[in-house]
């Protein structure tokens, strides 16, 4: 099969063609907004990522024109290729949606909560996660599981209570760097992060596990409780780096810089690595070319001190249209199908007349 | 080290990690029943593979020990099998005999009581896990023959 | 009621894998070779086309006994092909399922049997390195194995050009070192490579890209086994054997409150009852007890209570074969499984029996996702808790939830297996898990017993 072959994918009501090979969920990207999983371990710049959190399981409906037999059970959407014909549902499925939920509460019940003192709140995709999918409160009544600590140098902090194991920042050592020392030690609830023997994690490139953490398992300790990130101006900016390509971010408040991370797209995935020294060692604005502000999903607690006027807020002029790269608003859901007025028997535009009431259920009250 | 060659050969040629379960046996038992971080290290380095890796694997299986245990290991099984046979009794009266609780080793460094889950031994239960072997249908008895049998031997050995 | 035994005179069971197993010597090849042994492999490698035995085995209506019940004559024929990369049979010997030691009888008494089978499928499959995965804590059987394989070896029947047919075939045993989730091939896969046990993501499956990215197929130790009474009889012949589709003969485990706990051949017609009162298996329920409860699979499969279990819903005698015992589905049945049979008698607790099977699968969820890593000790934790008496009226709907929210939502099997036994046992025995909440401290003491557990459920005619 080439790679200009182009499958057409339904994914929550919405068709779109995309070439053969893609996933689930990188279609689902393609149409964006709510259409798209939520992702916590797969990473699109890491290769053999994806599949162990079972958040963006979704229902296959229809497997492909060819064997139209829906799947039988939930799949990750993130390893999963679409097929030519294959009708998915996501947002649509309450099973999707039940069992997003349970995936949830089982990655928090042993998660510490301890957002107030962690700096990963505010890009946390946990915190959006279990905002968007969570419930209120917890069942779970027993103590939450907590590990021996390690260090593993000066530059990264690990917190294995607020970790999810999504192996991504094994893959980023395996796959930026030569020598990878750490890994998953231990099995079951109780598999961790680690060295296994204390030693500090000093590749050059090893700083970019705190970027594809979802969590604040891996943190920047040159910035720990320095700042919460929503009080910080994110810029872009460069310098001429001879390590990495030295596009970065910067979080500064007035001139002052509090970090560099490396710019992130809208899924959150890194856009080009970045070395540790940019990283760690170039806290002076005067190190870098400044190019100009980050664009801030406007959804993001980090977005709200960044107003677009001088005085207060102005009203935003953006229709639906532009805030979703040019795409009309979609309805992801048939009315028709699950109405309790109309009789789903009845296409209501179908009639060579004018609708009558007896097209439509009778008034159950 | 013709032992670790043979084990190597039986992956092909830039596979040798495949036999990297079976040497780590192979070292537990040439290293005092336990693998430290050396010895671990040693295991990479001749199997040209990264510490890390080797970290890995041994945390992961149950039967290597990452701390030293005592010459004997008495490795219990307590799943459902088991425990409706009485293994719970059994355990409770191993422990009372020589005075520790699963997990932890005799002071002279001769005994450990371990629990373990499943060991394929179900229709011999209680059971346990002696080293190479197993010791089938246990009672109070026989878990004090086994218990002497072991002083014997290890005084033997002296 | 269910005390009694059949009494009547029937004749044994066909027994085509341990009709030997009691000839002196048999574990060593010179008797093995007088007893009729390696026969089958020679009519294989001599005379039969790998296309031929492929066939055979489909013929046979062969299905997976390490628990799935795949049609393994079907799997072989996935197996991909292409120019120039060697392809590999890998035979799964990692029994761990509790409940479940007839693969260790087989190796341990019969290690010929599977040598012979691994020599036929191996040349039915194209591969010349052959491995045995077999569970560490196995140890001597490791040894039993590698004697087998030197005296094959040694007599023309492993090494090269075999028979003088040109077909090379090693088989080397590969130690595993204590987990469970190995047993589940791709996870069997990563752990020959030298890795953590971690279950691969499907596809691809292993058929097409399995150990060392190479073709691999993965069978049980009976499965293999089986093959030699199939080439030596014929696939007809051998389906001729059992009803249904359940043919052949099948290694039952038999463990728990029984007088005659042991490793039985069944044919697969005879039915639950005659199973556990037959003298000629389980000899009824040890010390004078009554039957309470069984696990008829492995411990993963739904455990039924003692009416459920001898008659179906629709108040027919359950016979021991696959669609026996899964006669009603989860709702009033269960499942073969791996053929671990394990009795509870009257005298057995359901919540403290459940609750050691949820520790079993917590300490071996391999950890990688999330559903099965946090369900799994959520579960026990809870389980403990109204075990000791320390539980709550809601802890059982909880329960009930947690299990659902993992089955099916897993990577591999495991979070299913873990969730069935919580499930079965709260659906059949809700009152007993009840009794517990509202008598903290009577339950302490003494168990619920027999309650309503084996009086006949009366089936509404139409």
């Amino acid at each position: 099969m080439s790679d200009s072959t182009l499958f057409k994918v339904t994914i929550d009501n919405i068709t779109i063609e995309v070439p053969a090979g893609t996933t689930v969920l990188n279609a689902a990207r393609k149409i964006g907004g709510e259409v798209a999983p939520p992702a916590m371990c797969y990473y699109s710049k890491l290769e053999g990522s994806g599949g162990k959190c079972r958040t963006c399981l979704v229902e296959v409906s229809k497997g492909s024109e060819k064997d139209p037999r829906p799947m039988p059970k939930l799949v990750a959407s993130c390893r999963t290729t679409v097929m030519d014909g294959m009708e998915v549902k996501n947002i649509t499925s309450e099973k999707v949606i039940d069992a997003r939920n349970g995936v949830v509460e089982f990655l928090l019940i042993n998660h510490p909560l301890d957002c107030p003192v962690c700096d990963q709140a505010g890009e946390c995709h946990l915190q959006d996660l279990s905002y968007e999918h969570g419930k209120e409160g917890t069942r779970y009544e027993f103590q939450r599981r907590t590990f021996k600590k390690h260090d593993i140098g000066p530059y990264i902090q690990l917190h294995m209570t607020r970790c999810i194991l999504c192996y991504r920042c094994v893959y980023t050592a395996d796959q930026l760097t030569n020598k990878r020392e750490h890994g998953i030690l231990d099995r079951g609830d109780h598999a961790e992060i680690a060295t296994f023997i204390e030693k500090s994690l000093d590749n050059d490139f090893i700083g970019n596990v705190i970027d594809v953490c979802p969590v604040g398992a891996l943190t920047d300790k040159t910035f720990r409780f320095k700042n919460r990130v929503w009080f910080l101006k994110p810029m872009d900016a460069h310098r001429d780096c001879p390590t990495c390509s030295g596009k970065v971010t910067l979080w500064n408040r007035g001139d002052e810089v509090f970090r560099v991370t490396a710019r992130k797209d809208q899924w959150g995935e890194v856009e080009d690595w970045i070395c540790n020294t940019c990283r760690f060692e170039k806290k002076k604005t005067s190190d870098w070319v400044i190019e100009g502000p980050r664009m801030i999903d406007r959804h993001s607690v980090i977005s709200q001190g960044h107003y677009a006027g001088n005085v207060g807020t102005t009203i935003p002029t953006e229709t639906f249209e532009k805030v979703h790269n040019g795409r009309q608003p979609n309805l992801l859901m048939d009315i028709h199908d699950v109405s309790n007025v109309n009789k789903q028997h009845i296409r209501l535009s179908l009639l060579e007349r004018p609708a009558h009431s007896t097209d439509f259920t009778p008034n159950q009250d | 080290m013709t032992e670790f060659n043979r084990l190597v050969s039986h992956y092909p040629e830039g596979k040798q990690k495949s036999a990297l379960l079976p040497v780590l046996h192979l070292a537990q038992n040439s290293f005092g029943g336990w693998l430290s971080s050396d010895t671990m290290d040693y295991v990479a380095s001749l199997l040209q593979i990264k510490p890390i890796e080797v970290y890995e694997v041994a945390t992961f299986y149950s039967m290597y020990n990452l701390k030293p245990v005592g010459k004997y290991m008495f490795e219990v099984c307590q799943t459902g099998p088991c425990m409706i046979s009485g293994c719970d009794d059994i355990i409770d009266y191993i422990g009372k005999t020589l005075g520790i609780k699963p997990g932890e080793t005799t002071a002279d460094g001769l005994f450990t009581l371990k629990t373990v889950e499943c060991l394929g031994a179900c229709g011999y239960a209680p059971m346990m896990q002696m080293g190479k072997t197993y010791r089938e249908h246990l009672t109070k008895e026989k878990v004090d023959s086994i218990i002497a049998e072991c002083r014997n031997n290890a005084a033997a050995n002296n | 009621m269910f005390q009694s035994r059949t009494g009547k005179l029937k004749v044994m069971g066909v027994k085509i894998l341990l009709d030997k197993a009691h000839v002196e010597g048999i574990r060593y090849f010179d008797v093995y070779r007088r007893e009729g042994g390696y026969q089958a492999a020679e009519k294989a490698l001599k005379e039969m086309s790998t296309d031929a035995i492929v066939e055979e085995v489909k013929k046979s209506g062969l299905r997976g006994r390490g628990g799935a019940g795949f049609p393994a004559g079907m799997k072989w024929s996935f197996i991909a092909k292409p120019e120039g990369v060697p392809r590999h049979l890998v035979c799964n010997a990692d029994e761990s399922e509790p409940g479940t030691f007839k693969d260790r009888y087989l190796m341990e008494f019969l290690p010929h049997l599977l040598i012979e089978g691994l020599l036929i499928s191996s040349y039915a499959l194209g591969s010349h390195d052959t491995y045995i995965y077999i569970r560490g804590e196995y140890a001597w059987i490791v040894d039993i194995l590698e004697q087998a394989i030197e005296e094959a070896k040694a007599n023309g029947f492993l090494g090269k050009n075999i028979l003088g047919t040109g077909f090379d075939c090693n088989i080397y045993v590969h130690r595993g070192a204590g987990a469970y989730i190995c047993g589940e091939e791709t996870a069997l896969i990563e752990s020959l490579e030298g890795k953590r046990g971690n279950p691969r993501i499907k596809p691809p499956f292993p058929a097409i890209q399995g150990v060392w990215q190479r073709p691999t197929v993965v069978n049980n130790v009976e499965t293999l086994a089986a093959v030699v009474p199939i080439i030596r009889m014929g696939g007809d012949e051998y389906a001729k054997i059992g009803v249904g589709r359940s043919t052949g003969t099948k290694l039952i485990s038999a463990c728990g409150n029984i007088n005659k706990p042991g490793v039985y051949e069944i044919d697969m017609t005879i039915s639950v009852e005659e199973f556990i009162y037959s003298d000629e298996y389980c000899g009824g329920i040890a010390n004078g007890k009554r039957l309470k409860a069984c696990i008829p699979g492995g411990s993963s499969v739904p455990i039924l209570p003692a009416n459920l279990l001898l008659r179906t819903a629709k108040g027919e005698p359950r016979l021991m074969n696959y669609e026996g015992l899964s006669d009603g589905g989860f709702a009033t049945g269960s499942m073969l499984g791996s053929g671990g049979f394990i009795v509870l008698d009257e005298d057995q607790c359901i919540v403290k029996n459940t609750y050691t099977l949820a520790r079993f699968y917590r300490h071996e969820s391999c950890g990688q996702c999330s559903p099965c890593r946090e369900g799994t000790g959520w579960m026990e934790k809870i389980l403990k808790n109204i075990d000791t008496g320390n539980g709550k009226m809601s802890d059982i709907d909880l329960l009930w939830d947690i299990q659902r929210k993992i089955e099916g939502n897993t990577i591999c099997p495991l979070g299913d297996a873990a969730a069935w036994p919580v499930a079965a046992a709260i659906r059949h025995f809700r009152d007993e898990f009840e009794w517990h909440v509202l008598n903290p401290e009577e339950s302490q003491k003494r168990n619920y017993g027999l309650a309503h557990y084996a009086d006949p459920i009366y089936v509404a005619t139409p």
